[in-house]
């Protein structure tokens, strides 16, 4: 009995002491934590990676901003696209109708895309100069993410006018002390400027795994369209003259070698990606080591070879698709009434009215749905260039250049278009230009910010014309701001734009 | 040490007993003329022995057991005269005096003995006379019921404990809520301790992600026939020893072991065939013709059918049948079980088996389990209980059950369009349906398509107990639960999801390990017969790991390897893993103390150190306090004893904690994100959580008052409570301005009350000598209410599905899960439109569309004018059991109810949007035309409509279920002690054969979010519930 009580003592004493030691400080092996990271050359470049990939997914696996999101408020929100029958998104209906309100879901969702992406621009430049290693590529580091956060704060100035400005990572600050109002378009655009007049430090072009990569002619191109957005055509000159090829025209010195591709297609193909003409690209991918890429513009535009399934999108009416001459490159690479089905070895026509196309991504077999697509999204491209530069020296000039002439008919050349009547006016001049940029942009992000920044009346009176976009309003000019940030910080630090 | 001495000569005399026995027949031993004190124990009414009863000679260590024939002699020099206490599971204890030796007939009362039993509670038993707290059990009538997990058993069996299926998946999740939900966010699920063993329920470590729809249940692992007894702790008073585990109550899991003086051999089984419960209405072929053509007149396009078209199409296909059928359901039990005065044991296996309503699903299981105890000498027992299972749920897919996307196999095939043919004429699936975005088969997508879970689990312990001191006793367990699970996915190429990619393929595996050592200290002692103590104290630590790997591929040159050979794909899907460990340490202590058994207090208290929580707050306390007074032990309640023969009050207050976040909560995270350079995967890294070193535990404070009241010499008995709980610091994710880059972070701000009243009552209506019949009524309301949101919230819409708008809202004054829309008012009329009524905003309203309630008065509908459309959460929920007993046929039925829920019937708001490609529900027959049908009450056809959150959608989910009705019959022992049999019954049930609601859809219990608490009572297209009709057999030798 004896010897039973101490063997048993022995084996439940030790029993006790050996399992009761679990700690209760967390030490995770699946997830870096903070204190872990930013110590590296290699934190420092995974932490300008993560800047760039706000811009083609999104935290909550939602849409994209660049690919989708951006594109609801510039292509939605402009005369040249309504929302599909198939698409039963209440506030994606809402922005192509112009009815909708502070509310909307989808107007909140871009909100929030663009502070994420400045949020880890702000991270990235914030930590990456106490991390010790090569100088040069530590403040080429910084400087791409002082790119993207000038890309974002400028579309954020241009939707909603003065807005938040957020300039640090917010982790080492009180949550109070985030709570903060509106400052000035004008405070906005000189960070917008000095960031971007720091990017113009980035390298020329890049090679091998890093192409796609920000590069100084990338930031002088943005830099010039933010100047022609505030009507400041001699900066706007001067930054253009830096990106236009030396030599073609007068006064250029860029050395960057950017040009037009041959053909329009070119620009929205997976095999000439970050071509000559892709000045700066949000990058999209298929089965690049194992993942895909959600470029959604492509579901937008084509989701069965079933003709009575619609996509996501549809042109606004059909005076968009008629705008287009019969020889205009462009309309066969912007729309598709027919598309091959490789899979039946037939081609399938579409009735009715012609659909969106650029963004189908016909490299895929089989063809179908487009959940998934390669094709890169050009956030500013020669063409836009060329335009921005004619636009600038008919505005510097009170009249047509005959380089200004030259750079919208080498946009039209390249499309098979004749060139643009000789000997207008300044005003119409103007018209011609914006005339051009609508068709060789839409959906690329482009029609609503031109439709503002022409000012007055312009974007109510072009939305009028839409049948389905009567309840156009002045108010629409800027977005409002998502209600549930008034909510939470108050009314009275973050103030509602007029209208709303 | 005399004591020990004693004990030793007769623990030698008892093997000697025990060896003889094993030698020489039991005549033989009966025949010992030196036994002197011996006799026979039976049943008081039917005469039956009772083996197994105890026979214990009071004020001695002297105790026997009773064999099979009832019969029990004691070898021991004790002198008359003595009294035996003779006691055995569900009899009356009786104490009865003995003068002089030999023979005595003993017959214990069986029944309502309830009072005197014995009741397990956390980490011991406690009589239930001495209880403070809050206990019920449940009754055994229900476990017996054919069941795929026992989760489902609780439902309507105890007052207070609300279960809801979450779909008729064999092998689903439930949804459980002891006294409702305490945390808007996390952990609502009560805690589950399985002979011992803490079990927090968490269904995702039996979901990998590789397989899709709905969520598998990780209970479902555990046979429920093994179950001998479930107890529910419901308040503070009994729940706070298991402190940041026990806010939600407490299920106490006793499973079956051997009886002293027996060897039963037990099979028990059932077979029967299931069908589902009901059908949705659709359109067939030639109405959805027509209303495509009413469609294309309003887009202004020709119509698509002739007149003489739509004629020949007739009814068209019937999708929704073509996915069902009848299935089969099957279980299978042998179990052996039996003991002597030192050991007891229970082996069995159990073969389950059901095949699904819908074609491709069904859930299999097979497990075993060894319970062993004994004791090795007077001072110390060891024992061990181990339990092993294997099953597989085959389950329909769709999108994840927590995902905010909508898909599912079963709601794209009620949409697909009736006038494509589903199969064609040589047999095989048309796929040249002109309605689908793909050359697919809805059916086939089903019938083809892999979507397995594979769940192997062990779950063990082993413990030994030690009599430091007679009263003092030293317990040592230790546990592991290993969960593993294996999913595995394949769409062939021919499917919907397989044909974008040639084929789609995903494998998952998880594995989930937890171990628990428990050491406790138990001081047990009587001063006198006054004042009993019990004094409990102990440590304990639990570890818990996971670790998740899936891979996918897709590009299959061919299907016949599927998910099997991942190599044979053409395209990689970045693969994921992820693991993640956590711990919780504990101290305990609890103080019963009773003076006469007539006043009772228990003093609780445990301390818990998570380390899911913040650096600052890891560890928590919870203290409760209970008393509890039997008034029918004074003296001046004899004068009512005739009427009133029990009577009991119970005051509880205390503390209870929630921290079911997920590991590493706290911690400020960077997340993995994805860029490609050059056509290159590059990988970022950014913050994706703010830390939170102060993140603590949600608290909930009970008070609990209720009374046990016997009547007419308990054959009636009623059981109340009244309870208020508060929870606080809430864990809620706080919403920050977007410009910071953070959506939100989580931090413990707001509070949320539960209050309501219980009863349980029992009456024994009729306690004939050939017919007797027993009844249960459980009734349980329970009113929830957010209190706070913290600073500046009052209000916010959890995350809605994209494209969705969300139909529910948690605001603070509201029950959690509130829905959230506009009233309907009919449809305008052309009168409306000329007198400008107020219509919706920003749509263009026209006469026979709907008309929506300006409920803010302003002339316009807006997002303003949506309103509290009622709540998820029943007014009352009750259950009414009833057994009857005629000579040999035993008869039982159960209905369980639930009233005032409302359920958001999604599918049918998704089968109104009227397109030209899905079919639509058949109310669209009595849609409005100016022409046809100007009294129509369904609004006029337009081309692919906005959805709104409207009244109509928002139904009355209360029902009234047949549960079970079972008739048994049970061969006389006579008639069957020629085959040496102790019992045969043989029986017939049905299981929800009848059910009373006004819900519209498949079954008032859903639930498509699982156990996400903001989004219960939500309906989209799940998987439809059954009626079952089975026969079973009982057989003991």
């Amino acid at each position: 009995m004896q010897r039973i009580s101490i063997s048993v003592l022995s084996f439940l004493l030790p029993a006790l002491i050996l399992l009761s030691c679990n700690k209760l400080k967390e030490t995770p092996n699946s997830i870096i934590v903070a204190s872990q990271f930013y110590k590296t050359q290699a934190d420092a470049t995974a932490a300008v990676n993560a800047v760039y990939s706000t811009l083609n997914s999104d935290p909550a696996a939602d849409f994209p901003i660049y690919g989708r999101d951006l594109n609801l408020l510039t292509g939605n929100g402009s005369d040249d696209q309504v929302y599909a029958p198939s698409n039963t998104n209440p506030d994606v209906r809402a922005l192509g109708t112009t009815t909708y309100v502070a509310a909307n879901d989808r107007v909140h969702k871009v909100w929030q895309q663009h502070y994420y992406g400045i949020s880890r621009a702000n991270v990235a430049i914030d930590n990456i100069p106490n991390i010790n290693f090569d100088t040069t590529l530590r403040s080429r580091l910084v400087r791409e993410a002082k790119f993207i956060r000038a890309l974002l704060y400028f579309n954020i100035v241009r939707f909603w006018g003065d807005a938040p400005l957020v300039l640090h990572d917010p982790t080492t600050v009180d949550v109070n002390s985030l709570k903060t109002g509106r400052t000035s378009k004008d405070s906005i655009y000189r960070q917008i400027i000095a960031d971007l007049n720091d990017a113009t430090n980035l390298p020329k072009l890049y090679s091998g795994g890093d192409i796609g990569r920000v590069t100084s002619g990338a930031a002088h191109a943005l830099l010039a369209k933010v100047y022609v957005t505030r009507r400041d055509w001699t900066d706007a000159l001067t930054e253009l003259q830096q990106v236009i090829t030396t030599g073609t025209f007068a006064g250029t010195t860029g050395t960057y070698g950017y040009d037009l591709f041959a053909k329009f297609l070119d620009v929205f193909q997976q095999a000439t990606k970050n071509g000559k003409e892709h000045i700066f690209s949000v990058q999209f991918g298929t089965n690049l080591g194992a993942i895909n890429s959600t470029q959604s513009l492509s579901s937008a535009n084509f989701s069965s070879f079933n003709t009575a399934v619609y996509p996501g999108d549809i042109p606004a009416d059909s005076t968009l698709w008629k705008l287009f001459d019969s020889t205009d490159s462009r309309r066969s690479v912007t729309f598709y009434t027919s598309i091959y089905n490789a899979a039946t070895g037939k081609t399938v026509v579409y009735p009715g009215a012609p659909r969106f196309a650029k963004f189908i991504d016909y490299s895929l077999s089989p063809l179908t749905s487009q959940g998934v697509s390669g094709i890169n999204y050009p956030v500013i491209r020669y063409a836009d260039v060329l335009l921005l530069y004619a636009e600038t020296l008919n505005e510097i000039n009170g009249a047509p250049t005959g380089d200004a002439y030259a750079a919208i008919n080498r946009v039209r050349a390249r499309a098979g278009v004749a060139n643009l009547t000789a000997g207008l006016g300044q005003s119409d001049f103007r018209d011609s230009v914006f005339l051009e940029r609508r068709k060789e942009f839409i959906q690329e992000g482009n029609r609503w910010f031109d439709l503002v920044r022409r000012g007055g009346t312009y974007l109510y009176d072009a939305l009028k014309q839409i049948p389905a976009k009567t309840g156009v309003a002045l108010k629409d000019t800027l977005y409002p701001i998502p209600q549930t940030e008034i909510d939470l910080v108050g009314a009275k630090l973050l103030t509602q734009n007029p209208g709303w | 040490m005399n004591l020990f001495q004693r004990y030793r000569k007769y623990t030698s005399v008892l093997l000697f007993a025990i060896f003889l026995t094993g030698i020489s027949s039991l005549s033989v031993f009966a025949q010992n003329n030196n036994v002197s004190l011996y006799g026979r124990v039976v049943d008081e009414k039917t005469k039956d022995p009772l083996a197994g009863a105890v026979v214990h000679i009071k004020g001695t260590t002297h105790e026997v057991v009773a064999d099979q024939n009832g019969e029990f002699k004691f070898i021991t020099g004790q002198r008359v005269p003595v009294v035996y206490i003779v006691s055995f599971v569900g009899y009356k204890t009786r104490e009865v005096p003995i003068n002089s030796y030999g023979h005595a007939d003993i017959d214990l009362q069986g029944g309502n003995s309830v009072l005197s039993d014995v009741v397990v509670v956390g980490y011991g038993t406690q009589r239930r006379s001495d209880i403070t707290g809050s206990v019920a059990s449940v009754n055994k009538n229900l476990l017996s019921q054919p069941a795929v997990s026992f989760d489902n058993l609780l439902q309507g069996s105890v007052p207070g404990v609300a279960v809801t299926q979450s779909s008729g998946q064999p092998g689903s999740t439930a949804t459980i809520r002891v006294r409702g939900g305490n945390s808007i966010n996390f952990g609502n699920a009560p805690l589950y301790v399985i002979d011992g063993f803490i079990i927090y329920n968490n269904n995702d470590y039996v979901n990998t992600g590789a397989s899709t729809g709905a969520s598998v249940n990780a209970l479902s692992t555990i046979n429920p026939s093994d179950i001998e007894s479930i107890e529910i702790l419901k308040d503070a008073s009994a729940t706070a020893i298991y402190g940041s585990h026990g806010a939600n109550g407490v299920v106490i899991i006793t499973t079956r072991r051997g009886k002293k003086g027996t060897d039963e051999i037990n099979y028990s089984g059932y077979f029967g065939t299931q069908q589902v419960t009901k059908k949705l209405s659709l359109l067939n072929a030639s109405q959805w013709a027509s209303l495509v053509n009413d469609l294309n007149v309003s887009t202004g396009s020709a119509k698509t059918f002739s007149d003489s078209a739509i004629a020949a199409l007739g009814a068209g296909s019937d999708w929704q049948n073509s996915a069902l059928r009848k299935g089969n359901v099957q279980n299978h039990e042998l179990s052996i079980a039996g003991g002597d005065d030192r050991s007891k044991y229970l082996i069995s296996g159990n073969y389950f088996n059901q095949d699904g309503t819908i074609l491709n699903t069904g859930f299999k299981r097979y497990s075993a389990r060894v319970n062993y105890e004994r004791n090795v000498s007077s001072r110390f027992k060891v024992s061990t209980n181990v339990f092993g299972s294997q099953s597989q749920e085959n389950s329909l897919f769709g999108s994840a059950y927590n995902s905010i996307n909508f898909s599912g196999a079963y709601p794209s095939l009620l949409l697909t369009s009736p006038v494509a043919k589903i199969k064609n004429a040589d047999g095989s699936y048309n796929i040249s349906s002109p309605y689908s975005t793909t050359p697919t088969n809805p059916l086939q997508d089903i019938t083809a398509t892999t979507n397995a879970s594979k769940l192997t689990r062990v779950l063990g312990t082993i413990a030994g107990e030690y009599k430091l001191l007679k009263e003092l006793t030293l317990k040592v367990s230790a546990g592991a639960d290993l969960i593993n699970t294996k999913q595995n996915y394949y769409a062939p190429s021919y499917t919907t999801n397989g044909y974008s990619t040639s084929g789609s393929a995903s494998i998952g595996s998880a594995t989930v390990v937890t171990w628990l050592n428990e050491n406790t200290l138990t001081y047990d002692h009587a001063f006198g017969n006054t004042h009993f103590l019990n004094v409990l104290a102990g440590y304990t630590t639990q570890f818990e790991k996971d670790e998740f790997a899936v891979a996918s591929a897709q590009k299959f040159p061919n299907d016949l390897t599927g998910y099997n050979n991942l190599s044979y794909a053409g395209t990689a899907v970045l693969s994921t893993s992820n693991g993640h460990s956590s711990a919780i340490n504990s101290w305990l202590g609890r103080i019963t103390y009773s003076y006469l058994h007539k006043y009772n207090l228990t003093l609780s208290e445990r301390a818990d150190g998570s380390s899911k929580l913040g650096a600052n707050n890891k560890w928590g306390f919870f203290p409760a306090i209970g008393l509890s007074w039997n008034v029918d032990k004074e003296g001046f309640f004899e004068q009512v004893r005739k009427t009133v023969s029990n009577l009991k009050l119970r005051f509880t207050a205390g503390q209870t904690g929630n921290s079911e976040v997920p590991p590493y909560s706290s911690l400020a995270t960077l997340t993995p994100t994805n860029y490609y350079f050059s056509n290159t995967l590059v990988t970022g890294i950014a913050p994706s959580q703010l830390a939170n070193p102060n993140l603590k535990w949600e608290t909930t404070t009970q008070y609990d008052a209720g009374f046990d009241l016997g009547l007419f010499n308990n054959r009636v008995n009623l059981v109340a409570d009244a309870y208020y709980k508060k929870t606080s610091d809430l864990l809620l994710y706080v919403p920050f301005p977007l410009y910071t880059g953070y959506a939100s972070e989580l931090e413990n701000v707001g509070s949320v009350e539960n209050k309501g009243f219980e009863l349980g009552l029992n009456t024994d209506n009729l306690r004939g000598s050939s017919l007797s019949w027993k009844s249960t009524v459980v009734f349980a309301v329970n009113r929830n209410k957010i209190l706070s949101l913290g600073q500046g919230t009052s209000s916010y819409f959890p995350l809605a599905p994209t494209g969705q708008v969300s139909p529910v809202i948690v605001k603070v004054g509201l029950p959690v899960g509130t829905f959230w829309g506009y009233n309907t008012k009919g449809l305008l009329t052309a009168d409306d439109i000329a007198k400008g009524v107020p219509v919706l905003a920003g749509v263009s309203q026209q006469a026979g569309d709907q008309k929506y309630v300006d409920y803010n008065g302003d002339g316009t509908v807006t997002t303003a004018d949506k309103h509290d459309l009622g709540s998820s959460q029943p007014k009352f929920t009750f259950g009414f059991s009833n057994t009857l007993n005629y000579k040999n046929f035993d008869l039982s039925f159960f209905f369980q109810g639930s009233y005032g829920n409302r359920i958001f019937n999604l599918l049918q708001q998704k089968l109104e949007v009227t397109t030209t490609t899905l079919n639509a529900s058949a109310t669209l027959l009595n849609r409005w035309n100016a022409s046809t049908n100007p009294n129509g009450t369904f609004p006029k056809a337009v081309n692919a409509p906005v959805p709104q959150v409207i009244d109509r959608y928002i139904e009355d989910g209360s029902y009234v279920k047949l549960k079970n009705i079972t008739l048994g019959y049970s061969f006389s022992r006579g008639l069957i002690s020629k085959i040496h049999a102790k019992q045969i019954r043989l029986y017939v049930s049905a299981q929800n054969p009848i059910v009373w609601t006004k819900y519209t859809g498949y079954d008032p219990e859903v639930n498509f979010y699982d156990n996400d608490n903001t989004k219960q009572g939500i309906d989209y297209g799940i998987y439809p519930s059954n009626k079952t009709f089975l026969a079973g057999l009982n057989v003991t030798f």
